[in-house]
């Protein structure tokens, strides 16, 4: 290898290191509370002062993988599919209940109801790239649950891992 | 090196820099966004997304910066190769799983989806602009040294 390829090299790794360090130094909050598993605070966009009518969540639904959901599952937590009522009933987690996205404002009121605020709640929807499950914690923590989770791989991930479901079509 | 060489080089390295510097610029604008799409590969744990998503926009919006500015050029390809390449061999992976994603690789807050096939031949595209620049700008150093070589020789038989 030539000294000049070398050194060209080099220089891209110093490159890529002082980038990465940058962003770091900026997002260091965001990595350590991921790292450390916390809730991860929204950072409000612009002036709240000047925009009042604009609604800034308190935090964003936690996300969790599929052993992680089985452990909060034995210690009581409560699966909620964010599917619509017709997939939930052609096949769903065992133990899950129906709280479809699409017919939230229907069931909400009897969702409060039924569940105490206190609840560990996770969401989950038709795995990665299914947005409803997130949106479904979002919609749960502005309505005052306080610890809702999201488990993004879903009923596909959990199906795919032998794992019990039911439903009409099991 | 002929002006149509000349004129060919500095397209390729702005067309570049103009894409890693929009793309670094929009992940910054939303890391959390971005780090759902990472996510969304389902290749790292869940606190690595977030440790990719905090610092890769910022390399690739340093790399842009600096071929731009046409300084450091050929580190800042072999850096944007080097993304380039990893990028394409998570949306192989992708395309081998049969995931059905959005591939990320602009605005994480909105947009439409990009599919991993169309992202796959945006970046052999991308890949070939690397290679073309860092030929074209082989080339324009070694004609520079080569003039260098020539002024120096005379100045010396003076």
């Amino acid at each position: 290898m030539t000294d000049n390829l070398k050194r060209i090299l080099l220089e891209a790794c110093v490159l890529i290191a002082f980038g990465a360090l940058f962003g770091l130094t900026i997002n260091n909050q965001l990595v350590l509370d991921a790292f450390a598993g916390r809730l991860i605070p929204q950072r409000p966009v612009g002036d709240m002062q000047e925009e009042p009518q604009e609604k800034v969540p308190l935090a964003y639904p936690m996300p969790i993988l599929l052993d992680e959901v089985q452990q909060l599952m034995t210690e009581g937590g409560l699966l909620v599919d964010a599917r619509s009522a017709e997939l939930f009933e052609a096949a769903h987690i065992e133990g899950a209940i129906s709280l479809p996205l699409v017919d939230l404002d229907d069931h909400m009121a009897d969702f409060t109801r039924r569940i105490h605020k206190d609840q560990v709640i996770v969401t989950y929807c038709s795995g990665f790239g299914c947005p409803d499950s997130f949106d479904l914690g979002m919609r749960l923590i502005e309505t005052g649950y306080s610890d809702v989770r999201v488990f993004e791989g879903g009923y596909p991930e959990w199906r795919d891992a032998g794992l019990a479901v039911a439903g009409e079509g099991q | 090196m002929s002006r149509v060489e000349w004129l060919f080089y500095h397209l390729c390295r702005l067309i570049l820099a103009l894409v890693f510097v929009y793309a670094g610029a929009v992940k910054i604008q939303d890391v959390v966004a971005f780090a759902g799409h990472v996510a969304a590969y389902q290749i790292l744990p869940y606190a690595m997304n977030y440790l990719v998503a905090a610092t890769l926009p910022y390399v690739e919006f340093l790399a842009g910066v600096l071929l731009l500015l046409n300084i450091r050029v050929r580190p800042a390809l072999v850096a944007i190769g080097g993304m380039t390449l990893v990028f394409m061999v998570a949306l192989v992976s992708v395309l081998l799983r049969g995931l059905d994603i959005d591939c990320g690789c602009f605005d994480p807050a909105g947009g439409e989806d990009v599919s991993a096939g169309i992202a796959l031949l945006r970046d052999v595209g991308l890949m070939v602009l690397v290679g073309l620049t860092w030929v074209l700008r082989s080339r324009l150093t070694t004609r520079s040294a080569k003039c260098e070589t020539r002024v120096e020789e005379g100045l010396k038989a003076r």
